[in-house]
C-alpha cells in the first residue's frame, strides 16, 4: 500500500482575540469562563491539519486523522468550522485542554490513542501537530508523543515538507535569525511540529463537511473521558501582568519636530 | 437579484441534494430544528423518516448560517419564553450561560441632563413639571421611574438571556443528537427558483475578489437542491429579501419601520447593587425617540443597549455615539461607572411586525422568524415568537412528511400557516400591528398610541401609515436649521472629510453634546469597540456584501446617512467622485445601511445592496 | 542532594552561544542556592573552545561529547547526546538554553529519562527551598511561577533573561562521554541553512530598535488612495538607515493572502504578537498600528516604546506606549529618513 498515514494532534484554544483572565480552581489554575469563550482549533495545529490534507491529496492512498483531546462540547463547536475545510477522521478524547494542564499527561493520552488506531503502519506514519499551542505554548507535547511512539526523526517549527522521488522527505524548520534549516529524512516514520507553513486556509466546502460529519459526530459521541491535569506541577502564582505606562500623547507637533524627536531617541543609547 | 439561476447552470458549479435546506440559525431555526430533530428517530434508534433524495438514509436536514459561530447574535434579550418553554419544558436557566429568571422590572423615563436633545414643546413642558415636582415623584438622577410596568410590556415569569449563548446551547444540543447538520461560516447567496418554485439555495462563491470576480482558488458556491427550503435568515437576510422581491409582499403589507439595536455586554462594577434578573426599559434619552434597556445577567454582568428607530429623523444618526451618551446618563452611570466592556454588537430589527409579513409559504419554501414578520412591535418581543413559528413549521413539515405529501404552497398553508394563524403569535401580532404608527409623528403620539393599542387590544390606534425610511429624512442642513448655520455645517463637513473623523460626532458636539471622556473600559472609541468587543473578522475570498448599486447616485446624495449609521464605521467617504467605501473587515452585518440609504432607485428599493457575507462581529456573549 | 546538569551544544567554531552562557550563570546561581552539585556538559562536533568560556563555573564535573555526528542540529543524535550527558551526570535538574537546537530535543529527552520538562522559562530561582521558574502562557498573556517535585526536571531557559556567565581562571579539562548512535539515529541529514525569501534582511534579532509596521500603511489614506509602494519605500529606507528589525501586526501579514496592496518584503516571520514572535529589543517604534492587546503582548520584552498613529484614542495612547505621536506616519518617516541620511 502506498500513501502516508498522517496523524495530526491538535486541540482547541480560546479564540486569540478574546479577553483572558486566570482563575484558581480546585484542580489548579484555569481561565475565567473557559467553557464560554469561543474556541478555535489551535492555529498551528490547524495549519498542520491543512498541510496533512494537502500532502494526502498529492500521495494517493493516504489517510489523515485528527486526534484531539479537549472538552467534548468545545470540540464539537470547532468541528463545525474545521469539518468543512479538509477531509479527516476524528479521534476525540474528552478531557481538559487548558494551558495549565501538564504536557506529559496530554502526550501520554494522545500516544495511547494513536497506538490504538487500527491498521497503523509505522513505515507510512507521519505525526503532525502544532509546534506550540496557543494555550500551553510549551512546544514539548509532540516530542513526548514521538518518544512514546519511538519516532526519532523529529522536526519543529516546520514551514514546509517536500516529498522526494526516492521516498525521502525534505523539511524546512525555523531556526534563529529568521532562517530555515533544510533537512532530509529517509522516509516515515517522522514527526513534524508545524509553524505557519505556506498554505492558505482551505475554503469551506459543504460537501467535505457533509462527508466528514458522517464520522465526526459518531467520534464525538464515542469520545473517551480522559483524565489529564496539572499532575506534579505546583503553580505558585498565576497572574495577568499589569503593564500600564504613563503615555505622553503628542498631538500638536509638526512632523518635522516629531521626526527630530524620534531620531534623537533612536540615536541615543 | 439575478435571473442567472433560471437558465442552465454553469458547468463548474457543483450541486448536491438534501431533503430540507435551512437558511440562518437563530431562535426561529432553533425552534424548527429542535422540534423536527426529536421526531426524526424512533425509540429503537431507527430513522423515523426516510430521505426522499438518498433512499435508505434518514431525512437529510442541513442548515447554513453565514456567521462564523452559532453564538453570533446580538440582543440581550428578555423574553416570556412561552414558546421556548413549551418546546423545552425541562429548561433550567442554570444550564445556559448568562440566563436567569426575571426578578424585577422597571420602566424609566430619562430626562436630559445635558440639554442638547431635541424635545418638543410638549415634552419640555412635561420635563419642567417633573423637575418641579421631583420631590413628590419617584425621581432620581434625572430620571422618572414609572410606578408600574404596563401589562403589555411585562416579562414577569420570563428569562433574561444572552441570545448568543442561548443559540449556541440550542445548537450544541442539536449537533450532539446528530439528526441535523448545522454549518456556520457558510453564507447563502440566493434562493434557487425554477418556474416560480423554490428548489433550493445557492451558496456564496469563494475565492473571488471584492467585486465578485473569480480569482486563483475560485470555488463556485454549491447549489444545494432541496424539497423544502426553510428561510429563517432574519430581518435583513438576503434569501428572504430576494423572495420578497421576486414574489412581492401581500397586499397592503410593507416593510417601512426599522431600528438598529446596539448593545454592550458589560462587567458591572463592584459597587453595583443591581440584582441578577433586573430588567430596565428606558426612553427619552439621549433623544426622546431612543428606547434603551439594561438587563442583569448572573455574575454581575449586564446587557445594556438601545434602539435607534427609523422614525428618529436625524440624517446623521449614529447608534454608537448615542449609545455612549446613553451609558453616561446619571441614572445609568450610577450603576455602570467603573464597569468594563466585554463585548459589543448591533443588529437591525424589523419593526414592521405583522404588517411587514411576507408570503409565508410558496412552492418549496416556508418562512419563519423575524424575517417573516413574527415580531410583536407592541411588546417589543421577537425571540419567543420566532421560536414558536419555527416549532409550528416543524409540526407542519412532520405532518406532510409522514403523509408523503409534497411541500407545495397549498400543503404548507394547511400544515404550517394555519397553525400559525390560530396561535397566540398571530393573535397578539394582530393586536400589535399598528402599535407604533404614532411614532411617525412624535414621541408623545407614539407613546400614547402604544398605550391605547395595549389597553384596547389593538382596537384603537394612533398615527397613520408609515412611509419608507428614506422618505422621512431631510438634509443635514434642514435638520440643524436654527441650531447650526449651513455655512458652518459645510466647514465641519470639509474638515471631517479631510481628517477622516466622524461627521455625526462633530455635529453633535457643535449642537451641544459634550466630549466623551474615554476611559478605555466602558467609554471607548468606536474602533476600539470593534476590537474590545469581540473579534471582527472577515475571511478572505468573498465578495463585498455591501455594494453601492449606482455610485453616481451616491455622488448626488447630500446626507450619506449610511456612513453615520454604520454600526462599525465600515462605510466611509470614498474617493472624490466615487461612492462611499466599504471595508468588509469591519462590517458587523447589522444591515442598517440597507434601510438608511436616502436615495431610492425604484419603488422602495434603495441604492445599497446588502448580501450575505461570512464573518462579522463574533462574540459568544452577545 | 540535587545534581544540576547545565547542558549546551557548541556552534561550528566550537564555542557555546551567548544564550548558553546566560543559562550557565543561572544554573550556577541555583546550584549555589540549593547547595547542589553542578555538572557542565557540552556536545558538538568541536567542543575544545568551549572550555575557556566556562572556566571558573565551579562545576564538580566537566563532561563533553565530541563527535562529527553532532556537527548538525538533528533530533536523533542531539537527543542521544543530551540523554547520555544527563545519565552520565545522574542529573536531577537539567538546565539548558532555549536555542532552536535544544528546544527541539530536550522535551523528548525528558520523556526518555522518565522526567518532566518546562520550556520558555524566563527566570530560574530558588524559593522556599524549591527551584521555581517563571513562564508565560496563552501567548504571553498570562504569567505563572511554578515548581515541580518529580525528577529529573529539565528546564529550557529563554535567552536574554539572565546576565551571561563571565569566565575566569584556568580552562577545565572535559571528560569525554561516549555517544551510542545506531543507524536509526542517522536517517536524517541536515543539508544546510536557507536565508529568508526576500533579499531584504528584515529580521535582526540583535537590533537596538524594533520597527513595527501596522495595517494602516496599506490602507486608504486621506486622499482616498492606497500608497503601498511608497509605504514599502519608506519602511525599507528606514530599516536600511537605522538597522532596525522589522516586525508587523497579524493583520498586515495576513493581507498578502488576500490580493490586497501588500508590502512584498513582509512574511509571517515578521509577525509580532499573537501567533508570532516576542522579540527582544531595547526600543520599539510602532507605526500605523492600532496597538490592540493581542499584538502588544508580543512587545513584552521591548523596553522603551513609542508609536506614530493618526488616532489619538488607539491602544498605544492608553498605557501601552511611553509616547504616542498623533501624526501621519508617511510624513514623519519621510522626515526621519531624511535626518538619518544626513547624519
Amino acid at each position: 500500500m502506498s500513501g502516508y498515514q498522517i496523524v495530526v494532534c491538535g486541540s482547541v484554544v480560546p479564540d486569540p482575540l478574546q479577553t483572558l483572565e486566570p482563575v484558581e480552581g480546585a484542580t489548579g489554575p484555569s481561565l475565567k469562563n473557559e467553557l464560554m469563550l469561543p474556541a478555535v482549533l489551535d492555529p498551528w495545529a490547524a495549519q498542520a491539519l491543512y498541510e496533512a490534507a494537502h500532502l494526502a491529496t498529492r500521495s494517493p492512498g493516504s489517510k489523515v486523522w485528527l486526534v484531539a483531546l479537549g472538552p467534548k462540547a468545545k470540540l464539537q463547536q470547532v468541528m463545525m468550522a474545521i469539518g468543512q475545510k479538509v477531509a479527516f477522521e476524528l479521534v476525540a478524547l474528552d478531557g481538559p485542554a487548558g494551558g495549565f494542564v501538564d504536557a506529559h499527561e496530554t502526550a501520554a493520552a494522545l500516544s495511547d490513542a494513536i497506538k490504538g488506531l487500527p491498521g497503523l503502519d509505522r513505515s507510512r506514519l507521519l505525526v503532525f501537530g502544532g509546534w506550540e499551542s496557543g494555550s500551553r505554548g510549551a512546544g514539548a507535547t509532540l516530542q513526548m508523543v514521538g518518544e512514546h511512539l519511538g519516532i526519532r526523526d523529529q522536526f519543529q517549527g516546520v514551514d514546509q515538507i517536500a516529498p522526494q522521488a526516492d521516498g525521502s522527505l525534505e523539511i524546512l524548520e525555523r531556526v534563529e535569525g529568521g532562517q530555515h534549516q533544510l533537512s532530509r529524512v529517509e522516509g516515515p516514520p517522522a514527526l513534524l511540529g508545524w509553524a505557519t507553513g505556506n498554505l492558505p486556509e482551505p475554503r469551506n466546502s459543504p460537501q467535505v463537511g457533509m462527508a466528514n460529519m458522517k464520522t465526526i459526530m459518531p467520534a464525538l459521541q464515542r469520545a473517551r473521558p480522559t483524565k489529564v491535569g496539572t499532575a506534579d506541577l505546583k503553580y505558585l502564582a498565576v497572574a495577568l501582568p499589569r503593564v500600564q505606562r504613563e503615555t505622553r500623547v503628542v498631538k500638536d507637533k509638526s512632523s518635522d519636530d516629531i521626526a527630530r524627536e524620534i531620531v534623537e531617541w533612536i540615536s541615543k543609547d | 437579484m439575478s435571473d442567472a439561476n433560471e437558465s442552465l447552470p454553469l458547468p463548474e458549479r457543483p450541486s448536491m441534494e438534501v431533503d430540507i435546506a435551512c437558511v440562518g440559525f437563530g431562535p426561529a431555526m432553533g425552534g424548527f430544528l429542535t422540534t423536527l430533530a426529536r421526531a426524526l428517530t424512533n425509540p429503537d434508534g431507527s430513522p423515523a423518516l426516510e430521505s426522499g433524495v438518498s433512499p435508505g438514509l434518514p431525512l437529510q436536514v442541513v442548515c447554513y448560517e453565514r456567521a462564523d459561530g452559532l453564538g453570533f447574535g446580538v440582543s440581550g434579550v428578555v423574553t416570556r419564553a412561552r414558546g421556548i418553554r413549551a418546546s423545552l419544558p425541562d429548561l433550567d436557566p442554570a444550564q445556559i450561560p448568562m440566563a436567569t429568571p426575571v426578578k424585577a422590572e422597571k420602566v424609566v423615563y430619562l430626562l436630559d441632563p445635558v440639554g442638547a436633545s431635541r424635545r418638543s414643546r410638549t415634552l419640555r413642558a412635561a420635563d419642567g413639571s417633573i423637575r418641579l415636582m421631583k420631590f413628590m415623584l419617584p425621581y432620581e438622577r434625572h430620571a422618572l421611574e414609572l410606578p408600574f410596568t404596563p401589562a403589555f410590556l411585562h416579562k414577569k415569569g420570563g428569562l433574561v438571556l444572552s441570545i448568543g449563548q442561548f443559540n449556541q446551547w440550542v445548537g450544541e444540543q442539536l449537533m450532539a443528537g446528530g439528526q441535523v447538520q448545522i454549518w456556520p461560516g457558510t453564507p447563502v447567496a440566493e434562493p434557487l427558483v425554477e418556474d416560480g418554485k423554490v428548489v433550493g439555495v445557492r451558496l456564496a462563491d469563494q475565492g473571488v475578489s471584492r467585486d465578485g470576480a473569480p480569482e486563483a482558488g475560485y470555488a463556485a458556491g454549491l447549489d444545494v437542491k432541496a424539497r423544502l427550503t426553510v428561510v429563517a435568515d432574519g430581518p435583513v437576510g438576503v434569501v428572504g429579501r430576494s423572495l420578497d422581491e421576486r414574489f412581492g409582499l401581500p397586499e397592503g403589507h410593507h416593510v417601512r419601520e426599522w431600528a438598529v439595536g446596539m448593545k454592550m455586554v458589560v462587567d458591572l462594577p463592584e459597587h453595583c447593587t443591581l440584582e441578577e434578573g433586573t430588567v430596565l426599559h428606558t426612553f427619552g434619552y439621549p433623544e426622546p425617540e431612543i428606547f434603551g434597556f439594561l438587563y442583569v445577567h448572573p455574575g454581575r454582568v449586564a446587557s445594556v443597549g438601545l434602539f435607534v428607530p427609523s422614525w428618529f429623523d436625524s440624517p446623521v444618526r449614529s447608534s454608537y455615539l448615542l449609545l455612549q451618551y446613553f451609558l453616561q446618563h446619571p441614572y445609568l452611570w450610577h450603576h455602570l461607572k467603573g464597569g468594563k466592556m466585554r463585548s459589543w454588537g448591533a443588529k437591525s430589527l424589523k419593526e414592521s411586525g405583522r404588517r411587514g409579513e411576507p408570503h409565508l409559504v410558496g412552492d418549496g419554501f416556508a418562512r419563519i422568524g423575524e424575517g417573516s414578520g413574527s415580531t410583536n412591535v407592541l411588546t417589543g418581543s421577537g425571540v419567543d415568537e420566532a421560536w414558536t413559528t419555527g416549532a409550528q413549521l416543524a409540526y407542519g413539515v412532520l405532518e406532510l412528511a409522514r403523509a408523503g405529501k409534497p411541500y407545495s404552497r397549498e400543503n404548507l398553508e394547511a400544515a404550517y400557516v394555519a397553525r400559525r394563524r390560530s396561535s397566540w403569535v398571530e393573535e397578539e401580532g394582530r393586536i400589535a400591528e399598528r402599535a407604533r404608527d404614532g411614532f411617525g409623528q412624535s414621541l408623545v403620539t407614539g407613546l400614547l398610541g402604544m398605550a391605547l393599542t395595549g389597553l384596547t387590544k389593538g382596537r384603537v390606534n394612533l398615527g397613520s401609515e408609515p412611509v419608507a425610511p428614506h422618505e422621512r429624512l431631510g438634509t443635514v442642513e434642514s435638520y440643524y436649521d436654527g441650531r447650526i448655520p449651513p455655512g458652518e455645517i459645510a466647514r465641519i463637513r470639509a474638515e471631517c472629510r479631510k481628517s477622516g473623523q466622524s461627521l455625526a460626532a462633530a455635529l453633535m458636539r457643535r449642537a451641544g453634546w459634550p466630549e466623551i471622556p474615554y476611559d478605555g473600559m466602558l467609554l471607548v472609541s468606536h474602533q476600539d469597540a470593534l476590537l474590545l468587543g469581540g473579534k471582527v473578522q472577515a475571511p478572505a475570498g468573498y465578495a463585498d456584501h455591501v455594494r453601492f448599486v449606482q455610485p453616481a447616485v451616491c455622488e448626488k446624495c447630500g446626507t450619506r446617512t449610511c456612513i453615520e449609521i454604520c454600526s462599525a464605521q465600515a462605510i466611509t467617504p470614498g474617493e472624490e467622485g466615487r461612492g462611499p467605501s466599504f471595508d468588509r473587515e469591519k462590517c458587523v452585518h447589522c444591515g442598517a445601511c440597507l434601510w438608511n440609504c436616502t436615495q431610492s432607485l425604484e419603488g422602495e428599493r434603495t441604492n445599497i445592496a446588502f448580501g450575505a457575507g461570512a464573518g462579522g462581529l463574533h462574540s459568544a456573549e452577545n | 542532594m540535587e545534581t544540576i546538569l547545565f547542558v549546551t551544544h557548541t556552534e561550528a567554531d566550537g564555542r557555546v552561544p551567548r544564550a548558553a552562557l546566560e543559562a550557565l550563570a543561572a544554573a550556577r546561581e541555583l546550584a549555589l542556592a540549593r547547595k547542589a552539585e553542578l555538572v557542565v556538559g557540552v556536545f558538538g562536533a568541536v567542543t575544545a573552545n568551549a572550555s575557556a568560556q566556562v572556566a571558573g563555573a565551579s562545576a564538580a564535573r566537566w563532561l563533553a561529547i565530541t563527535s562529527p555526528d553532532l556537527s548538525e542540529a538533528r533530533y536523533a543524535s542531539d537527543a542521544a547526546a543530551v540523554e547520555a550527558l544527563a545519565r552520565a551526570a545522574a542529573a536531577t535538574l537539567v538546565v539548558a538554553p532555549a536555542t532552536s537546537r535544544l528546544s527541539r530535543v530536550v522535551p523528548g529527552v525528558a520523556q526518555r529519562l522518565g522526567g518532566r520538562v518546562d520550556t520558555h522559562a524566563t527566570s530560574l530561582a530558588e524559593k522556599d527551598g524549591a527551584p521555581v521558574i517563571t513562564r508565560w502562557f496563552y501567548r504571553q498573556r498570562i504569567e505563572a511561577q511554578l515548581s515541580r517535585e518529580k525528577r529529573p526536571w529539565l528546564i529550557l531557559l529563554e535567552g536574554g533573561c539572565h546576565a551571561p556567565f563571565v569566565a575566569e581562571g584556568a580552562a577545565p579539562v572535559f571528560a569525554e562521554v561516549p555517544l551510542p548512535l545506531g543507524p536509526s539515529d542517522r536517517r536524517t541529514r541536515v543539508l544546510g541553512l536557507r536565508a529568508p525569501r526576500s533579499d531584504a534582511q528584515t529580521i535582526r534579532p540583535d537590533a537596538r530598535l524594533l520597527f513595527v509596521a501596522g495595517a494602516g500603511w496599506t490602507k486608504k489614506q486621506a486622499d482616498g488612495k492606497t500608497h503601498a509602494d511608497r509605504a514599502g519605500e519608506l519602511i525599507l529606507a528606514f530599516l536600511q538607515a537605522s538597522k532596525a528589525s522589522l516586525g508587523s501586526s497579524k493583520s498586515l501579514v495576513d493581507q498578502s493572502g488576500e490580493g490586497q496592496a501588500v508590502l512584498p518584503f513582509l512574511s509571517h516571520l515578521n509577525q509580532v504578537g499573537q501567533t508570532g514572535a516576542t522579540p527582544r529589543h531595547p526600543k520599539g517604534l510602532a507605526t500605523c498600528c492600532h496597538g490592540e492587546e493581542p499584538h502588544v503582548v508580543g512587545w513584552r520584552f521591548i523596553l522603551e516604546r513609542r508609536a506614530v498613529n493618526l488616532d489619538p484614542g488607539c491602544g498605544w495612547a492608553r498605557g501601552k506606549a511611553d509616547v504616542l505621536y498623533v501624526a501621519d506616519a508617511f510624513e514623519v518617516m519621510e522626515k526621519v529618513n531624511a535626518l538619518l541620511a544626513a547624519k
